[in-house]
């Protein structure tokens, strides 16, 4: 054995940087990091012709950047990626039957999910702010002067990314128990989260979806896409924020748990 | 000596699928083989000792330390899992180096262990190469040498020789042997009797998840006392020396041989047999060529212990 390996065994932290760092590059190498990074594309794309279209009209175009942050990364991109990413952190180790790898290793098994888990989440807020950052700028450029512009960027880049840690979270836990956790989620991120909106009271306040539209702009009632608005007050932002970290945690503890007790068998 | 890894009274199930039942065993450093035929227990014994499952009933422990989640243990120990599989789109030099950043080494040491292993394994030209573009045989190579790069004491093979051509399966055979000799604890399985047979004569024979016998092969074959020893002599003229053994006791049943030129014998007491055997030799003068035992293997032990 090496003399320079601590023979106590690794720290959970240290666990945790060493499958981060490994999974940060298996990460960009899977095909599904491109195809999602090509997503990110769509309202980059968007938002170039948006501003040929619109030149001139500047107060349309920051309206079309609110909808397209609301319909596309909020309701849509955030929650696929979050699925695929989130569900894979266990079962594309058992569906792959890698998972020997990991668990023979000298690494706490906490230290294994929490860092495949923020190496994940890492990759998809990497993936989402590129996005982001271009079609906001884009779409945004006539204010390229105002401080607060930036500000604005980083409020949101910020609340995604927030959005995407509660939801890995969330998906990552079905994953730990769930065979079929990818349908589960399906359902749940685009079934529950959206149908949720239109009910009444506040029961919307029992999705995921409505701490992250809390911290969005604001957007007047009206017009093709005002289904997707608010029914009720939405949350004030420190609640939101509150919230949606509260679940990301209960989340992580509980398939942390599960993790480390439960044993995974590979399929024959 | 003292036992490395030690289980007690383990079991282990699926369900209500028996995996390994009531298995206590010492391992002792050195080459121990697991034999027994597919579905028998071998990987659910590999995967309680590395400690990937929990025992229902007994424990399992190295050096008197349990192993389940004790992750500590681990850097102590060598897998090279059953199945073929690997990340995707990895090189094998990015495997290798990313498992033995794992285990804890510097960028710069799991370059060097990983470039030393490469050369061992017979894989330094092909490293850069994609997994997926690698053939059977070089999988289970890199697989293999993820399971020693990190220069564990213990190292758990399951199935390490499935895949390889013969010169491959002897590298490897090889390979095996040369940790054994570096005093490392080395449990190889295998379906496959001559395999295990090449490697080791400390074997382990599992069925149907139980322990059918454990302890070095000939002594196993010697407490088989229902089944007759087999004794194959080449010779020119093996009538002759049948004859002198028609009224021997001892025997139990001579046949001759296709050829014409070698005759097989049944006996009880093969010490007994050899004795009387260089007699006859001294004095016919016979030149006998060969004496070989054809059931003194694996392959027919583990048919015995099975039929008994």
């Amino acid at each position: 054995m090496n003399p320079n390996i601590n023979p106590g065994g690794p720290s959970l932290w240290m666990s945790f940087r060493r499958v981060f760092a490994l999974f940060c590059f298996l990460g960009r190498k899977t095909g599904k990091s491109r195809v999602f990074l090509l997503l990110g594309l769509i309202p980059v794309a968007i938002a170039v012709v948006v501003r040929i279209v619109m030149a001139g009209r500047s107060e349309d175009v920051v309206a079309v950047f609110n909808e397209i942050l609301m319909v596309f990364y909020v309701t849509f991109e955030i929650v696929i990626l979050s699925l695929f990413y989130g569900t894979s952190i266990v079962a594309e180790e058992t569906e792959g039957r890698t998972l020997s790898y990991l668990t023979t290793r000298p690494l706490a098994k906490t230290g294994i999910f929490l860092g495949k888990y923020a190496a994940y989440v890492t990759l998809m807020v990497l993936m989402v702010s590129a996005s982001l950052f271009f079609s906001f700028f884009i779409m945004n450029g006539h204010r390229f002067r105002e401080p607060a512009l930036y500000l604005m960027f980083l409020r949101y880049a910020g609340a995604l990314g927030l959005g995407i840690a509660a939801y890995t979270a969330l998906f990552a836990f079905l994953g730990t128990f769930l065979k079929r956790a990818i349908l589960i989620g399906l359902l749940f991120g685009f079934g529950w989260e959206n149908v949720v909106q239109y009910f009444p009271g506040s029961t919307q306040r029992l999705s995921l979806v409505h701490y992250m539209k809390s911290l969005m702009p604001r957007r007047a009632a009206g017009g093709p896409l005002s289904i997707l608005l608010f029914r009720l007050e939405p949350s004030k932002p420190a609640v939101a924020v509150l919230i949606l970290t509260v679940i990301a945690a209960a989340f992580l503890g509980l398939a942390c748990w599960l993790f480390r007790t439960k044993e995974y068998l590979y399929e024959e | 000596m003292t036992a490395v890894i030690e289980t007690k009274n383990l079991s282990k199930w699926y369900g209500n699928v028996l995996g390994l039942s009531d298995v206590s065993l010492e391992i002792e450093s050195g080459i121990t083989g697991l034999l027994g035929p597919n579905g028998a227990g071998k990987s659910t014994f590999m995967k309680l000792v590395t400690g990937q499952m929990k025992p229902n009933i007994g424990r399992v422990s190295i050096d008197g330390q349990d192993v389940w989640n004790n992750f500590r243990l681990f850097s102590r120990i060598g897998f090279c899992p059953e199945q073929d599989a690997f990340y995707a789109d990895v090189t094998g030099w990015e495997f290798l180096t990313g498992l033995l950043r794992l285990s804890g080494y510097s960028g710069a040491d799991a370059a060097d262990r990983a470039s030393r292993t490469l050369k061992i394994v017979e894989l330094s030209e092909d490293k850069d190469r994609k997994i997926r573009s690698y053939s059977r045989g070089m999988r289970q190579r890199v697989k293999f040498a993820q399971a020693v790069a990190h220069d564990p004491d213990i190292i758990i093979l399951d199935e390490p020789l499935s895949g390889l051509d013969p010169l491959g399966k002897r590298r490897l055979i090889r390979l095996v042997k040369d940790f054994q000799s570096e005093g490392k604890t080395i449990i190889v399985s295998s379906h496959v009797l001559p395999e295990i047979e090449a490697m080791t004569s400390r074997i382990v024979m599992i069925h149907q998840g139980k322990i059918l016998a454990q302890g070095d092969i000939h002594s196993i074959r010697d407490l088989i006392e229902s089944y007759p020893h087999m004794i194959s002599l080449k010779c020119g003229d093996p009538r002759a020396v049948a004859a002198r053994f028609v009224s021997d006791t001892s025997i139990l049943k001579m046949s001759f041989g296709p050829d014409g030129r070698s005759l097989v014998v049944e006996t009880h007491k093969r010490d007994a047999f050899f004795n009387r055997l260089q007699a006859v030799v001294l004095e016919t003068a016979i030149e006998v060529e060969e004496i070989t035992s054809p059931d003194d293997n694996l392959q027919a032990v583990f048919d015995y212990l099975v039929v008994k």
